[in-house]
């Protein structure tokens, strides 16, 4: 069974996958696996790019998204003349002839990873580079694979990726999955502690996030640049102290809707 | 689940595919391969070298080491840059010129009222005969030459940042024809990617790389060094991530690897730059742009009074420190430049400033950058020597203390590579450009030497083989006519991008609208820029439709030499520069052509080759010769040359120059770093904006002698209140691949007005723009006394207040003259020099407002200009060729 893996810590969010996917996809026919993707507007493997945090503590999250290679596919139930398939290999297919006209392939998605090309009226997506897979050239693997200059995107059998600390997108969809992630972007509460009469940043400060339903704590140090980030917390409300060099710090943050940057923060 | 088994069908035709070098940095970058099918490109993708060489066959070959326990190996996937990876857009961009061009309303001859000149950038094109349009340039010449004097032809764009070729070399080849059927004056490349440390570096730690770049020239193995030594490495200015694009992408590698072995990495950059926000690992701290003199005399105040700096170092490989010393301490003018001094110019809170420079003072740091945006700014000069005297208070050469740059990038010695700073293919006709011509002109100073009519400057000043001395000679245009001197009447560019890389862009717009200009010819693929004011226009091929010998070059985990053919034929009727120029050069004479095609075969010098006698040329006139065959290597595609036996012997230069100043003195005046330069003294003594020793300038009103007043504590702050970053965006190479449809459609690529034109982004903070009433995706004027170029407004977390970011090198889009809808922000750079003595650009770093731009306002502009507002336009591709030529489907 073939599976991706993709660690988006490996990941610099320079969009060669999506340009690669365009590349092998735009202008260019692949019948009977695919018709050309759209020129624009259509992202069969689409980087989703987000801006977490405050200045100066800024990070900024891409999640390559493209079809989840779902066992239990709801494009495969809602087709019909069995227009999508699910090969020996696991992957999924639209057959774009026979899947004309079959608008609810593209709207039952719930990745919306499957595409409604208006113009050739077929529902499109990614089919794993699959006449590259069977053509065996010039190369024998996606595209997205092949452009990924760190590494951070693999193919391959799913029994020989080494899956340890992956997730996968929306478990709660229960679709059965075979894209899977590391490294996905969860809520940071940072800031640089400071001591506003010395004017010096406070180095080793014990910073703590307390969600005060759960009781559950988080605790990290300063840096060398008074800096700290508390990473992969929870969307919680939390409640932030700090204390260091005498002085200490209260307050409280919430993560529900994003990320926090605190920015600069005076102790007392 | 289906059967596996596919139906026969197109998706299995055979493709042809080559290998080709064709990084936007001009000098090849790493290797991608065109694959092929029915004259069109399916595919661009990175290779592995094992494609044509076995893993044995590669022994030898590819270099690795390890560091703290961990080892980097040389890839043997390239790592083209993602320009490269789209490239198929740019082929066949709806932008492509195909056919040769001629502006409606003008006529060869030189009459007045038939040029039209004023029309230049606004009048449309029609289609003509490649015979016409060499006829035309050929009679031309001739005429300009007789009626004006034979240097009255200008050829514009010798060097500099381009397709990757070398038989067709862009740039130059109209140089070497014109050379050789009589004279022309010559645009010189001035230091455009170095300026900072091409006027302020050099008189601190000598001419540099290439004799002449001012960056220090570092030899080999400086990865290496960094990885086993360095604690932290700060990248001030240098968005590692965005730049090396230049040629490659695989310095991702390298700083993932360096932080996985515990190297720290901070940026310093008013943008939150694209290397900072991908890695959990970077530290930001954000200045204001062009204050880093600022933030560095503040970090220097700290180093000084809390001793942590290199004292023996300073004693025994530098002059002039006492002077640094009563300068950053006060002693000189009263005013210490402490941690508070340097906060309220550069935007960093005093205890970052402190923190920061206690890291770098006790930590073995490197500073990391191609070039860096922080030299581009008004008196660049100064920053430029404060990252040298950072350097050099940190013993700069030790191990770990590096100034790591685009020529630092390389892996390892090759046997058969001379230095780190050359291509493995340069071919000689691409040096003939570099040959002195009688009469000359600045890039930076063309368009006033054109309104003028005259110009003077110091130094040459090009870019390379420059020596710091040469810039105490006072050069003039037009030189004496008894020697040969005229003013210019015809302008012939392949390079056509003066007016969105070089200074005063919109001052270049109306120098193109002189009169005096009687014929402006551009050679370009693609109609953008400088072409939209040419009289003709001649339709160049993209490396893929051309057949060319073209390695890596500089930038790149490892060199390779390769030979091409043609991956498709020519997208319309399209020639290389090199055969456009032999077809003018038969207009004077068949051998000329014939002369122009030289070259080297078996040993004997021959003429009037093929482009396959060229080839062969090329690669018998390099060192590849000595390890590969002329047939196996064609058979290839590809060679990756054997690494030098000893090459982990090599020491970084600096090393040496640390371990033994005695021995392997710096080519300075004093053998050793000069804080202050005694050349400087007594050449310029009254130079207040370039003083002996560098200094925090901030300029002043011009009566009072000062060539820029562009800082947030000057006069014209108050009309203009946001410092401008104007650094290479993320989606093109500095004016190149705009029209890349797959790039514009990266969220921070473009913005979709509420008009559907996709507009340059215009960065703001959420306070900025809250202020202003912008929200995001507001249509917003940037603007200055310069002129006005529209953006898109973008919000975000990673800009500063009173700074905002416009990338430099989106195409221009005229509205009329001083209005411009394509976001090129360089239009309203300061036209002038860095400083009175110093012709570079500054072209980040300046004075602007913002503003949303209100309905009433756009609609105005609609009413008066009909004719830029309904010139066809693609928001996919941007504005392109049907908007600019008649009968045109």
């Amino acid at each position: 069974m073939k599976a991706f893996l993709i660690d988006l810590n490996k990941c610099v969010g320079c969009y060669d996958c999506q340009i690669g996917c365009k590349d092998e996809h735009c202008g260019n026919d692949w019948t009977p696996y695919a018709k050309p993707q759209p020129d624009t507007g259509q992202f069969w493997m689409r980087v989703q790019e987000t801006e977490h945090g405050a200045r100066p503590h800024v990070k900024v999250s891409y999640v390559p998204i493209m079809c989840q290679q779902c066992e239990d596919a709801p494009c495969i139930k809602v087709a019909e003349n069995g227009a999508v398939y699910r090969r020996e290999d696991g992957l999924v297919v639209i057959d774009p002839v026979k899947a004309k006209g079959q608008k609810k392939i593209a709207e039952v998605c719930p990745y919306h990873a499957v595409f409604w090309n208006a113009e050739l009226e077929i529902p499109q997506k990614c089919t794993g580079c699959a006449h590259l897979l069977d053509r065996g050239y010039p190369i024998d693997h996606p595209r997205c694979v092949d452009n990924c200059h760190m590494d951070a995107i693999q193919f391959g059998e799913e029994s020989e990726l080494d899956l340890a600390d992956t997730e996968t997108l929306n478990p709660e969809f229960s679709l059965k999955t075979h894209v899977y992630y590391r490294g996905l972007p969860k809520p940071f509460v940072a800031g640089k502690v400071y001591d506003p009469e010395t004017e010096e940043v406070v180095i080793g400060a014990i910073v703590t996030a307390k969600e005060p339903v759960k009781n559950e704590a988080w605790t990290t140090r300063t840096d060398a640049f008074g800096d700290f980030w508390l990473r992969n917390l929870p969307k919680a409300d939390l409640n932030i102290t700090i204390h260091g060099g005498g002085k200490s710090y209260e307050g409280t943050v919430s993560t529900k809707e994003k990320s926090v940057g605190m920015g600069n923060v005076a102790l007392k | 689940m289906a059967d596996q088994k596919m139906p026969d069908g197109p998706w299995q035709e055979p493709e042809t595919t080559i290998y080709r070098g064709m990084a936007c940095g001009g000098t090849g970058g790493e290797l991608s391969a065109i694959d092929s099918k029915n004259g069109k490109v399916v595919r661009i993708r990175p290779i592995r070298y094992t494609d044509e060489y076995t893993e044995e066959e590669l022994e030898g070959h590819l270099w690795s080491f390890t560091a703290r326990g961990k080892t980097l190996k040389c890839p043997v996937k390239t790592a083209p840059p993602y320009q490269s990876l789209a490239y198929k857009k740019r082929i066949y961009s709806n932008n492509r010129v195909k056919y040769p061009l001629k502006r409606v309303d003008w006529e060869p001859g030189g009459d007045p009222d038939k040029i039209n000149a004023q029309n230049r950038g606004k009048s449309k094109f029609v289609r003509i005969s490649w015979d016409e349009a060499c006829d035309m340039v050929a009679d031309e010449i001739k005429r300009v030459r007789s009626q004006y004097g034979e240097n009255a032809v200008l050829a514009v764009g010798e060097d500099g940042h381009c397709q990757s070729k070398l038989i067709h070399m862009v740039g130059g080849n109209h140089i070497n024809m014109l050379m050789r059927t009589g004279g022309f004056t010559r645009e010189v490349r001035t230091p455009d990617s170095v300026e900072g440390f091409y006027w302020g570096a050099k008189f601190a730690w000598g001419p540099g790389v290439q004799a002449g770049l001012g960056m220090y020239d570092n030899g080999w193995n400086i990865i290496e060094d960094v990885s086993e030594h360095s604690d932290m490495v700060v990248m001030q200015a240098g968005d590692l991530e965005t730049t090396q694009n230049y040629a490659s992408q695989w310095m991702s590698r390298v700083m993932r690897f360096w932080m996985d072995i515990g190297i720290k990495l901070v940026v310093v950059d008013p943008f939150c730059t694209y290397t900072s926000v991908c890695h959990d690992e970077i530290t930001w701290i954000p200045l204001l742009p062009n204050t880093d003199v600022a933030l560095d005399y503040g970090m220097m105040y700290v180093w000084l009074t809390e001793g942590l700096y290199d004292v023996d170092y300073v004693e025994t490989h530098t002059t002039g420190f006492d002077k640094l010393k009563a300068y950053v301490l006060g002693e000189e003018d009263g005013v210490p430049k402490d941690p508070k001094w340097a906060s309220e110019r550069c935007g960093v809170e005093p205890w970052t400033i402190k923190a920061l420079a206690r890291e770098w003072g006790r930590k073995t740091t490197s500073i990391l950058h191609y070039c860096g945006c922080h030299v581009r700014g008004p008196y660049s000069h100064e920053p430029g020597r404060t990252e040298v005297y950072k350097l050099a208070m940190q013993g700069f050469g030790a191990p770990g203390v590096q100034q790591i740059h685009l020529f630092s990038y390389g892996g390892a010695k090759q046997e058969i590579r001379a230095t780190t700073s050359g291509p493995m293919m340069f071919s000689e006709m691409h040096a003939m450009q570099f040959y002195p011509a009688d009469q000359s002109i600045p890039r930076t100073l063309i368009h006033r030497a054109i309104q003028n009519g005259k110009a003077d400057w110091w130094g040459s000043p090009q870019i390379i083989f420059a020596m710091p001395d040469e810039q105490f000679e006072h050069n003039f245009y037009p030189i004496p006519e008894d020697e040969g001197g005229c003013k210019v009447h015809m302008l012939w560019s392949e390079k056509p991008c003066n007016q969105s890389c070089w200074n005063g862009g919109f001052e270049f717009q109306e120098a193109m609208r002189n009169p005096e200009l009687e014929c402006v010819i551009t050679n370009h693929p693609w109609l953008e820029n400088d072409s939209l004011f040419a009289d003709l226009v001649l339709p160049v091929t993209t490396p893929a439709e051309e057949s060319d010998i073209v390695g890596s070059g500089m930038g790149d985990s490892l060199e390779v030499a390769a030979v091409q053919d043609a991956a498709i034929p020519p997208v319309g009727e399209s020639m290389s520069d090199y055969e456009i120029s032999l077809e003018i050069a038969k207009r004077f004479s068949p051998d000329v052509a014939a002369q122009m095609a030289q070259g080297m075969i078996d040993g004997e010098m021959q003429f009037g080759l093929t482009i396959e006698q060229q080839k062969r040329s090329e690669y018998e006139r390099s060192r590849v010769k000595n390890e590969i065959s002329w047939e196996e290597l064609k058979e290839k595609g590809f060679y990756v040359p054997k690494l030098d036996p000893v090459w982990r012997e090599y020491k970084p230069n600096a090393r040496l120059f640390y371990e033994d100043p005695d021995t392997f003195p710096l080519p300075t005046p004093s053998g050793k770093i000069d804080f202050y330069s005694e050349e400087l003294a007594e050449n310029f003594p009254d130079d207040q904006e370039r003083p002996p020793l560098a200094k925090w300038v901030e300029g002043g009103p011009a009566e009072e002698g000062w060539s820029h007043d562009e800082t947030l504590r000057g006069e014209r702050a108050k009309k203009y209140p946001f410092l401008v970053n104007a650094c290479t965006g993320r989606w093109r190479f500095h004016a190149q691949c705009d029209d890349i449809t797959w790039h514009r459609e990266i969220p921070t690529a473009k913005v979709v007005g509420k008009d559907g034109y996709l507009y340059e982004p215009c960065w703001l903070c959420p306070e900025d723009a809250a202020k202003l009433g912008i929200v995001d995706g507001d249509i917003v004027k940037v603007y200055n006394d310069r002129g006005t170029v529209l953006c898109g407004a973008k919000i975000s977390e990673r800009i500063l207040p009173q700074s905002v970011m416009v990338n430099k090198g989106s195409r221009s889009d005229p509205i009329t003259s001083g209005l411009d809808r394509g976001g090129n922000i360089n239009l309203i750079s300061p036209a002038g020099p860095i400083s009175k003595h110093c012709y570079g650009f500054a072209v980040s770093g300046y004075l602007v407002a913002v503003e949303k731009v209100a309905d009433e306002e756009m609609a105005q502009w609609m009413n008066d200009y009909p004719e830029a507002f309904e010139r066809a336009y693609d928001p996919a591709s941007g504005s392109h060729y049907a908007g600019w030529v008649e009968g045109v489907e």
